[in-house]
């Protein structure tokens, strides 16, 4: 149902999808003159700055628009926690719970009585705060947000409370959920030792017994200055605000960062595992492992993803989809995490089709790309679809200021727009099938069916005799 | 940009105020060096326009097609699209879906491509294409590279005006449509929002689930998707739209040469005008998910209309109530309070006609009882303690700002500009909104709390375990149990 102020979602679904892309030249292979059109990637005029407590402050003015998106990027995520699963992200809510001198839920309320948007969210790598706000509120921004990171206020009633609201969560996301339930499943199937073979949001008894100390130790341990990146871009004053973070955020002591030290070993054999859901339409999901972001394989692993997942034209959709009528979407994808990746399949079986037989049209799929590899126009297309998307994320200030905290807190730097696009063109069919080859094998995949549970036995008469 | 000049765009006789107001922000700061920003007052808002004088430009087709047209150079990127007053609306129940099965089938070849043709030749361009609608228009898209204009629009042409309509795709969309139909019912809010509007308008189009039912949608084939296009795609209703890096000088003729031969047509009437009061007394439908551990909620009744002339005050009193996040009175008692759900929201559906008022949330099933009760008390409250003062300011700024930030990219705005003409809305609604908004008084808020909500009457959709809801509810009246 559609909520009030309608005006901007008329076409929401038709025109946020809107895809902007560089100036690609029509033959793909060639180089991409970004510029040529007065285009330049906005992040060449970031500036980093970085505070003699380890704090990284990156900044990006741009006047075009009259708003302002700020993020933390807090570098913990699940992969960090120990005793508690879910704690990174329960901790997150809890950041919105009140500080010595702001009332719980007053953060949010306070911006939103300025105009402006505030939200969190939290992966296995990271936990990102985020403000977007016109100019005049962001010193507001800054001193609430240095205001929870010093003056925290972390009790046994709030954290009860928040509790049961991740639970309501949980619930929504995940147990009544079969794609949730599936994704969930998957990755404990596919690591069996690294920290992300659990749920960002935790195993529910793990929820449900994270002590106020638990939240305390993790807070002291990773909400440090020099485990934040801090990215700012839009309609801003980088000087007035830079002067700002050194008046507040600058107060705070650096602390040494503790990471687990578990990596996942070779998988040895194909893992599977059905999950039991009361559903109509079951759900098929794979993965295989894949290299951690920044590899150089990647680029190629997103030309297959494309090749084999997007737009009504991609051979996933014509197979599973169109021609077999088998399944209502499949996707397969290259998902990059911190400290490995994987190559996931997912597909939406039709009510009515057998799991299995869905499984085996997908696998073909990936089999063919293995054996025949892929045609010169796949190819090509591919890199144009992916030159799209990439420069996509320049569309609005928050989309910016994401890309600037998320490239800085994991590489150091923010890739520039041309890197990217030559290491896209640089892929050949021949790197698209030995991607597949040496990742996609057979014994190296995990496999989950969400199937409703069997009918129950019929009682037999004479049983209990 | 300057405060100044963008502050006198929008309220061109209120200087004085603004800066008598900005001498008083001064005096404070003063006062008040080494205060937390949290305790200083809000500075002034600074209304930035929200279209650079001249971006915008309309005109208008011999065949009576609107023409409207924003540019913004800063990306090679454009969208252009058509959009047609008329959808869902005019469909009546027994055919539900038919406006998005024709939607479909119009991605399914156009001009001399079929299927596979056109989808690769929007693919191939990096571009995308999408054919949606809701109950008041229906709306073709195509955007990409600004260099591959001719091409997008070419594309759009076709399938606009040249729809193929084959019998064997209608088979396909047919049977994908009723097997995604069934596999909704696994989705829980998706039960939610079908029970609700059956509860409210059954018997009207806006009672059935837009993508139709397993009974209606069986029914559909490709003359039925071939009529209804020839129906509601008349260039006398349609507004074409065309945002990024280009301009109406260049585009117009293209423009004229891609849809200037489109004949006139005879505009149909829009549907059918739905009951004023809805439900007349209370109701509680139970949708039977016995393997749900968390019960979704919703309640509604009658609300407003798209143009009705209360919607922005509605609109402030909701944000106050439901709509505004965690500066809401729901949000404030179910969640911060009670720990009883993750998210909480209230509104109201504009459409041509009023669409329903809602508040919709879920929680754990031994709890529905305790958050009903809440919710119901928290809209009885509304009526005899509107919004306040500071509740009202607060809600101003909220609406004004997400305006605002709702409307950082040109696609945004040019939505905006067609959901106006839509629905006939002056074309300078967006300049004065932020206005409008700040005229409400809470006297207006008070009148709209009084005469828009109606707990004692709301009809009350539930799914989850049958048998553990009822035991709840069954006190607050009458009760009937379906199955997904």
């Amino acid at each position: 149902m559609r909520a009030p102020g309608r005006g901007a979602l008329l076409l929401g679904a038709a025109l946020l999808l809107l895809p902007v892309s560089a100036r690609a030249d029509a033959v793909a292979g060639e180089p991409v003159v970004v510029s040529e059109a007065g285009f330049r990637d906005p992040a060449e005029r970031m500036v980093k700055t970085r505070l003699s407590n380890g704090l990284v402050v990156l900044t990006l003015e741009d006047h075009t628009t009259p708003v302002v998106s700020f993020q933390m990027w807090v570098k913990v995520g699940s992969r960090d926690e120990s005793r508690y699963t879910g704690l990174a992200h329960l901790f997150e809510h809890m950041m919105f719970r009140g500080s010595v001198n702001i009332p719980p839920e007053r953060h949010a309320q306070l911006v939103n009585s300025r105009g402006g948007r505030t939200n969190a969210y939290t992966s296995r790598d990271f936990t990102v705060y985020f403000e977007d706000v016109t100019s005049e509120t962001l010193p507001l921004v800054i001193e609430l947000e240095a205001e929870r990171l010093a003056n925290l206020d972390i009790s046994e009633e709030n954290l009860k409370s928040e509790r049961e609201v991740v639970l309501e969560e949980r619930r929504m996301r995940t147990e009544d959920q079969p794609m949730g339930r599936a994704m969930e499943t998957l990755m404990a199937l596919t690591f069996q030792a690294h920290p992300y073979r659990w749920p960002p949001i935790g195993w529910r008894s793990d929820v449900e017994r994270a002590t106020v100390a638990a939240s305390r130790e993790f807070f002291d341990s990773y909400y440090v200055p020099n485990n934040i990146v801090i990215a700012i871009a839009g309609d801003f004053d980088s000087e007035e605000a830079l002067d700002r973070i050194r008046r507040t955020f600058g107060k705070l002591d650096p602390v040494e960062v503790p990471r687990n030290p578990t990596e996942e070993p070779e998988q040895d054999g194909e893992r599977r595992a059905t999950v039991h859901f009361d559903l109509r339409g079951p759900v098929l999901v794979a993965a295989w492992h894949a290299p951690k972001t920044g590899h150089e394989d990647g680029e190629a692993l997103d030309v297959l993803s494309t090749i084999l997942s997007t737009g009504r034209s991609s051979r996933l959709y014509r197979k599973l989809v169109y021609e077999q009528q088998s399944a209502l979407a499949a996707q397969g994808g290259y998902w990059e995490l911190n400290d490995a990746g994987v190559f996931y399949a997912v597909a939406q079986v039709r009510p009515g089709v057998r799991v299995e037989d869905v499984e085996g049209l997908f696998m073909a799929e990936i089999e063919r790309v293995k054996e025949s590899g892929v045609s010169e126009e796949e190819l090509d297309k591919a890199k144009r679809q992916l030159e799209v998307m990439l420069v996509n994320s320049l569309a609005t200030n928050h989309s910016l200021a994401a890309r600037m905290g998320r490239e800085v807190a994991t590489f150091d730097r923010v890739r520039p727009l041309d890197e990217r696009l030559a290491a896209i063109r640089a892929v050949t069919r021949a790197d698209v099938q030995r991607v597949a080859r040496t990742y996609l094998k057979d014994e190296k995949r995990s496999v989950v069916h969400v199937v409703p549970p069997p009918a129950p036995e019929p009682e037999r008469p004479g049983d209990e005799t | 940009m300057s405060g100044a000049v963008t502050a006198s765009r929008v309220f061109p006789a209120v200087s004085g105020r603004a800066a008598a107001m900005l001498l008083v922000l001064l005096a404070a700061g003063c006062a008040s060096l080494g205060k937390p920003a949290w305790e200083l007052p809000p500075p002034p808002a600074q209304d930035a326009p929200v279209v650079q004088p001249g971006a915008l430009q309309r005109a208008e087709l011999d065949n009576g097609m609107e023409v409207v047209v924003l540019e913004d150079r800063r990306l090679p990127r454009i969208a252009l699209g058509v959009a047609v007053r008329r959808g869902g609306g005019l469909v009546p129940p027994e055919r539900a879906g038919l406006a998005a099965f024709t939607a479909e089938l119009m991605k399914r070849g156009a001009g001399e491509r079929d299927a596979l043709a056109l989808s690769q030749a929007t693919d191939e361009l990096g571009a995308s294409l999408s054919v949606g609608g809701d109950w008041d228009s229906t709306t073709v898209t195509v955007s990409g590279l600004s260099r591959d204009r001719d091409r997008l629009l070419e594309i759009l042409a076709d399938v606009v005006l040249r729809p193929r309509f084959e019998a064997g795709e209608a088979g396909k969309a047919r049977d994908q449509m009723l097997a995604s139909l069934e596999r909704a019912k696994d989705d829980p809010a998706t039960l939610a929002r079908w029970n609700l509007a059956r509860a409210l308008y059954e018997g009207h189009p806006y009672g059935a689930p837009s993508s139709g039912t397993a009974a209606s949608v069986a029914r559909l084939d490709a003359s039925q998707a071939r009529a209804f296009h020839r129906t509601i795609f008349v260039p006398n209703d349609a507004i074409f739209f065309a945002v990024g890096d280009l301009d109406m000088k260049s585009l117009l003729p293209a423009v004229g040469e891609a849809f200037g031969a489109w004949e006139r047509g005879e505009v149909a009437p829009p549907g059918p005008a739905p009951p004023e009061r809805v439900p007349e007394a209370r109701r509680i439908v139970i949708v039977d998910r016995p393997d749900l551990a968390q019960a979704r909620i919703a309640l509604a009744h009658e609300g407003l209309s798209r143009t009705d002339p209360d919607r922005i005050p509605a609109a402030l009193m909701n944000t106050v109530l439901g709509g505004g996040g965690f500066s809401s009175r729901l949000m404030e008692t179910l969640r911060t309070e009670g720990g009883l759900t993750y998210s909480v929201g209230s509104g109201f559906g504009l459409r041509r006609y009023a669409g329903p008022f809602y508040v919709v949330t879920f929680t754990r099933v031994p709890e529905v009882r305790r958050v009903l009760d809440l919710i119901l008390v928290d809209l009885e409250k509304m009526r005899e303690e509107p919004p306040t003062a500071q509740e009202l300011r607060d809600a101003k700024a909220l609406l004004v700002g997400h305006f605002g930030l709702g409307l950082e990219t040109s696609t945004a705005v040019v939505s905006s500009e067609v959901d106006l003409a839509v629905y006939g809305l002056p074309e300078d609604s967006l300049d004065t909104y932020r206005g409008r908004v700040r005229a409400v008084e809470t006297a207006d808020t008070a009148r709209m709390a009084r005469e828009l909500l109606h707990p004692e009457r709301a009809v009350i959709v539930l799914v989850g375990p049958a048998d553990a809801l009822l035991a709840q509810v069954e006190d607050l009246g009458p009760v009937e149990i379906i199955q997904p």
